[in-house]
């Protein structure tokens, strides 16, 4: 076993760890911790043997091991993309309504009617 | 305090032009202000003696736009972050549609657009003749229009064609007037400068009847200097589409 994979062993499993203790504790998802828990293990058996991700990427038509998993990486960089793409769209539009309603709230008047409660008329 | 006039005070227009006080008290003018601390002044000035419901936004402007606002206009509100020209929009006219407004006046705070026009507009508005009236540069005595602006409004002219299947003769003027029907139709959710599109997109949408009023605009170097550029056109292009297919 190389150095490499002995460190990359460990951060793989510490992360599974924490996964499964957050996922014990309730504070997060249960099915957000599954996919997390998978994909981690998953990488755990490629770390161990290397050679298996080849072996699925022949099935599945790619020459190499390494060109699936980049395949892989691309996708999911591009879905991770998207999806704060999408969540910052609603944050925008859920700060312009707030900033509205505060504008709305404290606007200042110099009008005609303004000027006639300051004088005390009605 | 400033003094606003009261309604037998209101001034004559130049041209010849005329406002029945009550239509101009019904139109609440919105006017959208981003670091225009030494335009909107006048702007807010020259409105007032006419329209005493003008209702500015502060865009989140860094240059004292808001002290002048909060001393100038009749209504001054602020967005305390800059959330962009068609939210600053859609704040003014919730605002002005809670406070009563029986017509919605679109107008820039650079001091490209006449009050006559405006009042011309209003007064269409206002007797039924249209839904909503738009200021038409092409067909008013615009001076000093550079080439390559208009080259660029001719394309989203074009533009427009394409996707909303509409016809019109300058889709992005400032100077718009809506009924409280259409403006309470219009929820403006493109935060940027992509509104003007959405406003075309919902008139071909809905049915409503348009009025393209020959406007005069003035073209000065300040105003020039603030206008879109063609890059910005493109990135309009790109909130817009987004925009259409998210919703």
């Amino acid at each position: 076993m190389t150095v490499f994979q002995i460190f990359l062993l460990s951060v793989l499993s510490l992360g599974t760890a924490t996964v499964l203790l957050l996922a014990w504790r309730r504070s997060m998802p249960r099915f957000a911790a599954a996919v997390i828990v998978a994909v981690l293990t998953g990488g755990i058996v490629f770390s161990v043997k290397p050679d298996l991700t080849t072996a699925i990427a022949h099935r599945l038509g790619i020459a190499r091991g390494t060109d699936l998993l980049l395949y892989i990486l691309v996708l999911a960089v591009l879905y991770g993309f998207i999806a704060i793409y999408l969540k910052l769209r609603r944050v925008r539009r859920e700060l312009t309504l707030l900033v509205r309603e505060i504008a709305i709230r404290e606007a200042v008047r110099n009008d005609e009617d303004a000027s006639k409660r300051a004088r005390g008329e009605s | 305090m400033s003094s606003v006039p009261s309604r037998s005070e209101i001034a004559p227009l130049p041209g010849g032009v005329r406002i029945a006080p009550e239509v101009a008290r019904g139109t609440w003018v919105v006017i959208p202000v981003y670091n225009e601390a030494r335009a909107v002044r006048a702007v807010i000035r020259g409105l007032r003696e006419h329209f005493p419901n003008v209702v500015c936004i502060d865009d989140g402007s860094a240059d004292g736009t808001w002290e002048v606002l909060r001393a100038e206009a009749p209504h001054a509100l602020r967005h305390f972050v800059n959330r962009g020209q068609g939210a600053a929009l859609q704040t003014g006219t919730a605002y002005a549609l809670r406070h009563g407004a029986e017509r919605i006046a679109h107008f820039d705070a650079d001091g490209q657009h006449r009050v006559e026009d405006l009042a011309r507009m209003a007064t269409l508005v206002a007797d039924g003749s249209c839904d909503i009236a738009l200021g038409d540069r092409f067909r008013g005595e615009t001076a000093g229009i550079p080439t390559g602006r208009r080259l660029l409004l001719r394309t989203a002219v074009l533009f427009h064609r394409v996707t909303s299947g509409i016809d019109l003769n300058d889709v992005h003027n400032g100077l718009r007037v809506l009924s409280r029907s259409a403006a309470d139709r219009i929820e403006l959710t493109a935060d940027r400068m992509a509104h003007a599109s959405e406003i075309i997109d919902l008139i071909a949408r809905s049915g409503l009847r348009v009025a393209q009023v020959p406007v005069t605009i003035h073209y000065t170097d300040y105003s020039k200097a603030k206008g879109q550029s063609w890059t910005a056109g493109f990135r309009i292009i790109f909130h817009y589409l987004v925009g259409k297919v998210l919703g």
